[in-house]
């Protein structure tokens, strides 16, 4: 079915639900959207400190949640839940990911199958479930979904987290594309953090990155969540793109 | 497996002599060969990652059973002995 193109424009997102938001990147943006005076609805396996400081400093502007990415019954009572609170969500931030760190041929199956699950299937899910409410409501809005630059570049160590990454990149231009106008669907693909590159890269690649790195720098959480904000709030015309946020390391 | 103070070994699992044996195998195919230290160098052998990505899967097929683990684990592996140590390790998970 070929509809005609949708002039209307997307408003900024109002109220945006964050998943992974207790630690590192997430718990930035949460942090970065409460400053910008967004609703927040934020979950995470765990709620950590920093997350329930947040929450005891804007009661009235976050929901904070403990929710398995890939409990799909759990997310959607959380979904109602910051409905309920904050009013209806109008943008969503994929961000709950687990790492790899092993060789293919050396990663059990069921390590496999968990990393695609929750970093794959569970935002896909999450996705549908956060879509269907919106456009049952007739609201626009914004999706941002974040992926790595693992998904266009090869790294040991990260195959399966890699195919998860590109998953959600292709996933990213597909959505857009169906969505037809009516939401603003974008990735934001960071490059290596520094706080993680030891667990993930040796210190010899960790160098060698740096130093092939035009601004001489691995990449922080700081320097990501602009973007992020910006494709949540402003009022751009990108659409189904993948935002490369690593100092030109991979061109 | 603990009794009394000393370590069994499981009916499939691999001594660490069966390991080093394999391991040559492993560096003869490429035509090098495995000196008797074991303080040796896996650099100055040329026994590289992929290699011990090998060995471990030649285990495997004696053993019968998988061998799994991250990899920060194997950025410690500088010796032959730090090798068959791993190796003789992994068995016992």
């Amino acid at each position: 079915m070929s509809d005609p193109a949708d002039t209307q424009l997307v408003p900024p997102s109002s109220v945006v639900l964050v998943s992974g938001g207790s630690r590192g990147l997430g718990l930035a943006i949460v942090t970065d959207l409460l400053d910008a005076g967004v609703r927040v609805a934020a979950f995470a396996r765990t709620v950590t400190p920093e997350l329930e400081k947040l929450t005891a400093e804007h009661p009235d502007q976050v929901c904070v949640g403990s929710v398995d990415v890939t409990d799909l019954r759990a997310a959607q009572s959380f979904v109602r839940e910051v409905e309920q609170r904050l009013g209806p969500i109008d943008g969503i931030v994929n961000n709950a990911a687990i790492g790899q760190d092993s060789l293919h041929v050396h990663t059990a199956n069921d390590d496999i199958a968990r990393i695609i699950e929750t970093n794959l299937t569970a935002p896909l899910q999450l996705t549908r479930l956060v879509v269907r409410r919106m456009l049952g409501k007739g609201l626009r809005g914004r999706i941002v979904n974040i992926t790595s630059i693992c998904a266009q570049r090869g790294f040991p160590g990260l195959v399966a987290y890699s195919a998860t990454k590109g998953g959600m990149d292709a996933a990213t231009r597909s959505l857009a594309r169906e969505l037809g106008g009516r939401m603003l669907v974008n990735a934001v693909a960071p490059g290596f953090f520094a706080s993680e590159m030891s667990a993930v890269l040796g210190p010899t690649q960790l160098e060698q990155i740096v130093r092939r790195t035009p601004t001489g720098h691995l990449t922080e959480p700081v320097e990501v969540v602009p973007v992020v904000r910006m494709l949540l709030r402003e009022h751009t015309n990108i659409n189904g793109q993948v935002i490369v946020v690593d100092g030109a390391a991979s061109i | 497996m603990h009794s009394l103070g000393c370590r069994l070994r499981r009916m499939n699992e691999l001594s660490r002599s069966q390991i080093r044996d394999l391991m040559a195998q492993v560096l003869k195919n490429q035509d090098k060969e495995l000196p008797e230290d074991d303080s040796a160098q896996l650099r100055e052998i040329g026994f590289r990652s992929l290699d011990f990505s090998e060995l471990a899967l030649r285990v495997e097929d004696e053993t019968g059973e998988e061998l799994n683990f991250d990899a920060p684990g194997l950025r410690r592996i500088a010796t032959v002995s730090d090798v068959l140590d791993f190796l003789v390790e992994l068995q016992h998970q």
